[in-house]
């Protein structure tokens, strides 16, 4: 009796667990199908055929019309500049508003929270402008900078958050042994917190990565642009799309994305699990 | 001690250069967006002070209340969702997965990765009806459920739902996988403990679980509700905001306002709006914590 | 705004003694002495080698201008502008450089809206003709185009019935911008599939609704529309308007002169639902897309779909199942003759080309002339397209673009689109709520009501 239970439910368990792999991994599957298929697929074969052939005409589209190696290498480039700053900053700051002492620490660790709340497109127009002004329309420089200053707020939280947690003897024993600020900082503080930092790298990886309204609205140049941007190559001024070569293009800019987390997965995974959220 | 932590100069190096960057870029373009919209028009075009007056419009907006109650609903489901989902997903992961664990783990975070233009490009193949049926439509006419067959994301009755489950599909792999660090930071000898003294599944989340997570939920609750309350990309990829405004989410049409219709200023009174819908739901949901 | 006086009828005259000279020309079999042509083009031809040496022998102004493009610079208009810029540098300006930047098309208001509010529009930029200009216009951003054409001594390569269509959307006696296009709308047909189930071309719309039904009869979808682009739709209803109550019924309604709740529109309205409601769109029309609803049309899996000469581009290629004769043309059927014959088309520029006053000066000038002069032959022999330039080019034609060309000779007068007239507010709302009236959420009652609605708020 209780072994058939128990057998029944370890059968429920794995049904549910290949229903699940199934739900989150097919439609990635079908997509790179998709951008294997000839304009016809589309309409005359049904939606989960496979691909009649590999018509790689659509990869070589998005490629070369839609000048992937270029605007991927702007991706890279502007994603790892404003991460590199996040975390020096989320970091700096963070410390700063947990476990130093000064008087305006709350105000400071709260007006850095609002932004968590900023809609992107109420500044669109200002930032424009003050864009314009200084001189920095159409410059890695002003996607950069509206990447940390918006990525900022949401990093500080996990990092105060995580900090909070983190009991005060460590640090007073580093104190006691005679250790500055700055290296009590660096060979103390940071260490610690590789997980939380693991964390905000990833988190903020993905969404840098994934911005478009600003690479729409801060850069003309082709030479400047980024992936997303490349994504809306493929829309014609009627509307009309050419499916292969969209979902060619979207493989594409997925497949740096799946490189580097199947590399970094693991740390993903613990950084997220060890403790980063400790609100 | 104090010397070190109370270190001046250390505290100005760690916090200014953050502050400038933030202030210019992230807060200044919002106290902009107040003094815009106070005006009329749009900057460079027709440009006039127009006092409160886009203010007093806001409420009378039938278009600015059908995008509110949208994105009031998205923003219950999407968040009951993508939370409630996560939860379920890790508790499945602590105590019921025994094989694959780390592959699986893995595999449900995956879509966090995927770019949202990509993801709505996707699910629009997948709701497809016409010409042939999509991923979705083609499962249930073979599986004999052809009467469930129907135009997913262009009809009023289903789309809001279909978008909300393409975000719900997305992220909840990101809020299980927190949940699961959560839970692994439970003891296991108060779970066993719970269990010999005949505590079911029910109960034991009840009275076990529930209230040892309960920092993380609301954190978890903050965060869905700070994305859900912004809703626009994935709803612009998916739906363009249709059939009709059925999915046109406050942004959405803020953005119209601003940008099509040539109403800055009257489109600034609506970002102001969503900015405080924002504070206050935060507010609202941190409440819960502090009462403990 | 200035009211807008010029009445269609007057304008669309004039397009159609335009185009029946251009599509005249084109007819003329290709046998190689032909392109002689008449004077006219003799003369244009001359014309354009003599500036050509003459800006090369002089003036080579160093001079950079921005274009901004809805197309990329291998597509479309994106080719043809790219193309020529690189022809006018390497021909007659080495000085001379451009930097091409693409927009997409959804998010062409909102960049432009940007730039202008910091005062930084480009040289060059594609824009919408009709009301979107005119915010440009009036807010004195915009190079007077037909002055300067006139001072260089080109204002006669424009199509003189583009030039009227463009003034007229824009309500001006000025001209502000280029066509970029020269396109008639009508249903596009499945010739098999009409053969298949024994319909002919129906020439009024009673005969349209019997040979739907008929179609349907017949086991084939006979209509096909992109609903998810919303503007397909709206364009049946303008369809049926214009028809029913006289091409310049819905300029009346933008003017003041008519309601748009008026009998007329909502059964226009109605009309549209009804095929709807029949499931002669099929399932889901609010998902389709244009081009999806296009290749539909194109295998076999519907029969007449609705669009502008464009869509020759999907016609002529290689891709094309139907194969280089198995689409046929016919205009919108009649519903009352005495309103709205069958020589009355329903016409566009396409996107347009404006460029920025301030930033205009004698380097821009050397190129704009060299566009103005060649941009037409160009379109005819990339593209076999018609932009609103005159051109001179012979060659035999495929069939698609002969039945344009064919088409656009016809034309007696012309309505412009449902929503050419509406501002950006009004035309918003016409466009999102018309997938509530083909899904049958809405009555067209309430859909008309509420671009009347939108209309009124606006001018508040």
């Amino acid at each position: 009796m209780k072994r058939d239970k128990i057998k029944l439910k370890s059968i429920l368990i794995n049904l549910f667990t290949t229903v699940l792999v199934i739900v989150e991994v097919y439609p990635i599957f079908w997509m790179v199908t998709a951008s294997l298929k000839q304009p016809a697929e589309f309409v005359n074969k049904p939606a989960y055929a496979l691909n009649d052939g590999f018509y790689i005409k659509n990869y070589i589209d998005a490629w070369t019309r839609g000048n992937m190696a270029t605007f991927f290498k702007n991706s890279l480039i502007n994603t790892l500049a404003a991460l590199i700053f996040i975390v020096f900053f989320s970091v700096t700051v963070g410390f700063a508003v947990t476990k130093m002492d000064w008087k305006y620490k709350d105000k400071v660790a709260k007006y850095f929270g609002i932004g968590i709340m900023v809609p992107i497109a109420t500044a669109l127009i200002p930032l424009f402008q003050i864009y314009n002004k200084l001189n920095l329309i159409n410059t890695r420089t002003s996607l950069i900078l509206a990447y940390i200053a918006f990525g900022l707020s949401l990093s500080i939280y996990l990092i105060t958050g995580f900090l909070r947690s983190l009991p005060d003897e460590i640090l007073e024993a580093a104190v006691v042994d005679g250790c500055g600020i700055y290296k009590l900082m660096w060979n103390v503080v940071v260490p610690l917190m590789k997980n939380a930092i693991v964390t905000v790298l990833v988190l903020q990886f993905f969404f840098k990565w994934n911005d478009l309204l600003f690479s729409m609205t801060f850069i003309n140049d082709t030479k400047l642009k980024t992936i997303q941007t490349g994504l809306l190559y493929f829309q014609d001024e009627f509307g009309s799309k050419n499916w292969g070569a969209i979902f060619a293009s979207v493989s594409m800019s997925v497949i740096p994305m799946l490189i580097l987390y199947m590399i970094l997965n693991k740390a993903v995974i613990e950084g997220m699990t060890a403790g980063a959220v400790k609100g | 001690m104090k010397r070190v932590l109370g270190n001046k100069k250390a505290i100005a190096l760690f916090v200014i250069p953050a502050l400038i960057l933030y202030t210019v870029i992230v807060i200044l373009p919002v106290i902009w967006s107040v003094y815009y919209s106070l005006y009329e028009g749009s900057p460079g075009l027709k440009w006039e002070f127009a006092g409160l007056d886009n203010y007093k419009r806001l409420f009378k907006d039938k278009n600015f209340i059908a995008a509110l109650v949208v994105n009031l609903k998205y923003i219950a489901i999407v968040m009951a969702g993508q939370v409630g989902l996560g939860l379920g997903l890790a508790l499945f992961f602590r105590f019921w997965l025994k094989n694959f664990k780390n592959i699986i783990r893995t595999l449900v975070f995956f879509p966090v990765v995927l770019p949202t233009v990509a993801v709505g490009q996707l699910f629009v193949k997948i709701y497809e009806i016409q010409p042939n049926y999509g991923l979705l439509n083609s499962i249930l006419s073979n599986i004999g459920l052809q009467k469930l067959v129907q135009p997913w994301i262009g009809q009023a009755s289903t789309a809001l739902g279909a978008l909300s489950a393409m975000d719900i599909w997305v992220a909840m792999g990101f809020y299980s996988v927190i949940f699961y660090g959560a839970l692994l930071d439970i003891p296991g000898e108060i779970i066993e403990a719970a269990k010999i003294d005949g505590c079911n599944a029910v109960n034991l989340f009840k009275s076990i679980l529930a209230p040892l997570l309960r920092p993380i939920i609301i954190t978890c609750l903050v965060f869905s509700f700070t994305g859900t309350v912004k809703m626009f990309e994935s709803a612009l990829a998916l739906t363009k905001g249709g059939p009709g405004n059925a999915t046109k989410s406050l942004s959405m049409y803020m953005y119209n306002v601003s940008f099509s219709y040539g109403k800055v200023g009257y489109g600034s009174v609506i970002a102001v709006f969503i900015f405080l819908l924002c504070i206050a739901g935060s507010g609202i949901i941190n409440r819960f914590d502090k009462k403990n | 705004m200035k009211k807008r006086i010029l009445s269609i009828l007057l304008i669309t005259t004039m397009i159609a003694v335009m185009l029946t000279g251009c599509g005249g020309k084109k007819t003329e079999p290709s046998t190689g002495e032909t392109n002689s042509g008449t004077d006219t083009t003799t003369d244009i031809a001359a014309d354009t080698t003599d500036t050509n040496a003459a800006a090369g022998d002089d003036k080579q102004i160093a001079k950079k201008i921005k274009i901004l493009s809805i197309w990329a610079e291998d597509k479309d208009n994106g080719k043809l502008i790219t193309d020529l810029t690189k022809r006018y540098i390497s021909d007659v300006n080495p000085n001379f450089e451009y930097e091409f930047e693409l927009v997409s098309a959804d998010n062409l208001k909102q960049k432009i809206a940007t730039l202008v509010a910091s005062d930084d529009l480009p040289d060059v930029f594609v824009y919408e003709s009709g009301k979107p200009i005119v915010d440009l216009i009036e807010a004195d951003k915009l190079l007077d185009v037909g002055k300067a054409l006139e001072d260089l001594g080109v204002a006669d390569m424009l199509d003189e019935g583009a030039v009227s269509l463009l003034k007229t959307l824009s309500g001006t006696d000025e001209l502000y911008d280029l066509p970029l296009g020269m396109n008639v709308e009508g249903f596009w047909y499945n010739k098999a599939l009409f053969e298949q189930a024994d319909v002919e071309i129906p020439t009024t719309w009673e005969d349209f609704e019997a040979a739907c039904a008929k179609l349907q009869a017949a086991g084939i979808q006979p209509l096909t529309a992109g609903g998810a682009d919303k503007w397909p739709v709206t364009r049946l209803i303008n369809a049926y308007v214009m028809r029913s109550m006289g091409v310049d019924a819905m300029q009346k309604a933008a003017d003041g002169e008519a309601k748009y709740t008026d009998a007329g529109y909502v059964a226009a309205a109605a009309k549209i639902q009804d095929l709807a409601s029949k499931g002669y769109f099929g399932e889901g029309v609010t998902t389709v897309d244009q081009n999806t609803a296009g290749n539909m049309l194109l295998s076999g899996e519907a029969a007449m779909f609705y669009n502008g000469s464009w869509f020759t581009e999907a016609l002529t290629a290689d891709t094309n199942p139907a194969g280089a004769d198995g689409i046929g043309f016919f205009n919108i059927p009649v519903v009352d003759e005495a309103k709205g014959t069958i020589t009355e088309y329903s016409m566009n520029c396409g996107n347009i080309l404006a460029l920025d006053k301030s930033k205009y000066d004698e380097g821009t000038a050397g190129w704009l002339k060299y566009m103005v002069e060649n941009i037409g032959n160009e379109a005819m022999t990339q593209f076999g397209a018609v932009k609103g330039y005159k051109y001179d080019v012979a060659g035999e034609l495929s069939t698609y673009s002969q039945i344009v060309a064919d088409e656009l000779a016809k034309v007696s007068k012309a309505s412009t689109w449902f929503e050419a007239a509406m501002n950006s507010e009004t035309s918003t709302v016409a466009q999102d709520n018309v997938q509530t009236l083909i899904n049958g959420d809405a009555t067209p009652q309430e859909y008309m009501q509420s671009i009347q609605d939108a209309y009124d708020g606006s001018l508040e």
